[in-house]
């Protein structure tokens, strides 16, 4: 019984080594492409949505290049970071980068520089910049309480950089001037320099009021399957809302999440409309992610 | 000890921290077992008082008298949601966590200031917490030793509509 145990974990472990080497370059075929998501699965009688373009470009961002949007992003990160500094706990950080980075190859950009960290702040939010930095609070690390929750939360996040949400903000708010700035960040200023300090404000704006509506629905539903593809169950999401509903809106730490986005309770009711019956099957126990109590345990939220 | 060792593991991840308040926000039938299928072993009008005992994925256990079952996920919504069909009172979850901000310690003791629309308006790019924030990134060695141990298996899943 252990023996026969045994080898079905190594057989396991080696199909999944054989996925790695290409998964970390490209992403498997099947999330870079509309598939038919009944393979693998017995899950008769689904109704087969319709592909979300993974990088639209109805919104007019074209004449912005990738290495342009990265250092842009990158201008707004160091801005953010200018606002509350990274948690210094190298194993919580690597933790969440490694998360966010197996999330990434399934995120439809697998390719840009994803780059993810924990802010010391007690509020409670998470923030997303153009190219692929992802911030979460601490005061939101504080009230998440399994991996496949975080994976949820970076997942949401995520989505917002691969619909370039963030960009087109900046881009409806920046002057055309600004944009031709730009070399100037990797033509010497730096992130030091004053074209990334005016990208920065201009960003960090877009936090202070918010992305519509309906960004941040989409990014749910994105969110969502970007973690199921990754392996974790896919009501994470959910899970940490419904912790959110539960913080009374009077609370300090919550007034910029609930000025910014729709209550909890309405993502929630929005998120189980779109969640197809069949994500049931998706929601296995997998006790490995226990670990996520080892790196962040309760107590870690005083330190 | 391998077998101990899983179980052990087993319990972890699907303990929780007692059991928590929650409301029923719809008519539920409280299930076996987590599953769709399964016998229905009490019927909960709207608005029901329960303890979410654990969760799994899309479902709930819930207690409600002497009844203990599965319920979705989206069926309940936690006490003290403000939002929610009732109010939490003071022993809601929020503070028997110590979640609510007045009651965290934490808060107190740190002494780190909350992100509000001031702070990120006042904010000057900090370019060595960024290069900070590079160093941190996983390498391909490192996710691929985290997803093994994380027993990740990927999926596919179509982009919802």
């Amino acid at each position: 019984m252990q023996h026969r145990r045994h080898r079905i974990a190594a057989s396991a472990a080696a199909a999944l080594l054989m996925l790695l080497p290409g998964a970390w370059l490209s992403p498997p075929a099947h999330s870079a492409e509309p598939v038919n998501p009944l393979s693998g699965f017995s899950i008769g009688g689904f109704n087969v949505g319709k592909m979300i373009d993974a990088a639209k470009d109805a919104q007019g961002l074209g004449d912005i290049s990738e290495p342009q949007e990265i250092q842009i992003g990158e201008s707004v990160a160091a801005g953010l970071l200018g606002a509350a500094p990274l948690d210094t706990n190298a194993q919580e950080e690597a933790y969440v980068n490694n998360v966010g980075r197996w999330l990434a190859i399934f995120s439809g950009r697998p390719d840009l520089p994803w780059h993810f960290g924990i802010i010391e702040t007690e509020s409670v939010n998470a923030f997303a910049t153009p190219g692929g930095n992802i911030f979460i609070t601490r005061g939101l690390m504080q009230r998440i309480h399994t991996e496949s929750e975080l994976a949820g939360v970076l997942g949401h996040e995520m989505a917002h950089v691969v619909q370039k949400h963030h960009l087109a903000d900046i881009k409806k708010h920046s002057t055309q001037g600004l944009f031709l700035d730009l070399a100037q960040i990797r033509g010497g200023g730096g992130l030091r320099g004053d074209a990334a300090r005016a990208f920065a404000r201009v960003g960090l704006e877009t936090y202070a009021r918010g992305l519509s509506r309906e960004d941040e629905l989409e990014a749910d539903a994105i969110g969502v399957v970007i973690a199921a593809r990754a392996g974790y169950e896919p009501y994470g999401l959910a899970s940490v809302l419904q912790t959110l509903a539960t913080v009374p809106s009077s609370d300090a730490d919550m007034a910029l999440l609930l000025k910014t986005h729709p209550s909890p309770n309405d993502r929630l009711v929005a998120l189980e409309q779109k969640l197809p019956p069949w994500f049931d099957t998706l929601a296995k126990p997998n006790p490995a992610l226990a670990r996520f109590n080892q790196t962040f345990k309760p107590s870690s939220a005083s330190n | 000890m391998r077998r101990s060792l899983a179980l052990l593991c087993l319990a972890l991840a699907a303990s929780v921290v007692g059991a928590e308040p929650a409301t029923t926000i719809r008519a539920v039938d409280l299930k076996a077992r987590a599953a769709s299928d399964a016998k229905t072993i009490a019927s909960l009008p709207i608005n029901t008082s329960v303890d979410l005992v654990r969760r799994e994925g899309a479902w709930v256990q819930l207690r409600s008298g002497k009844d203990l079952g599965w319920a979705k996920l989206f069926d309940i919504r936690l006490a003290g949601a403000t939002t929610g069909p009732t109010k939490g009172g003071s022993n809601s979850l929020g503070d028997v966590l110590g979640l609510a901000s007045g009651q965290r310690g934490a808060s107190v003791t740190t002494g780190v200031r909350g992100l509000d629309e001031d702070m990120l308006r006042r904010a000057q790019p900090n370019a060595a917490e960024f290069d900070k924030l590079v160093s941190y990134a996983s390498t391909k060695e490192q996710v691929d030793a985290f997803l093994k141990a994380g027993n990740l298996q990927t999926r596919t899943v179509e982009w919802l509509k």
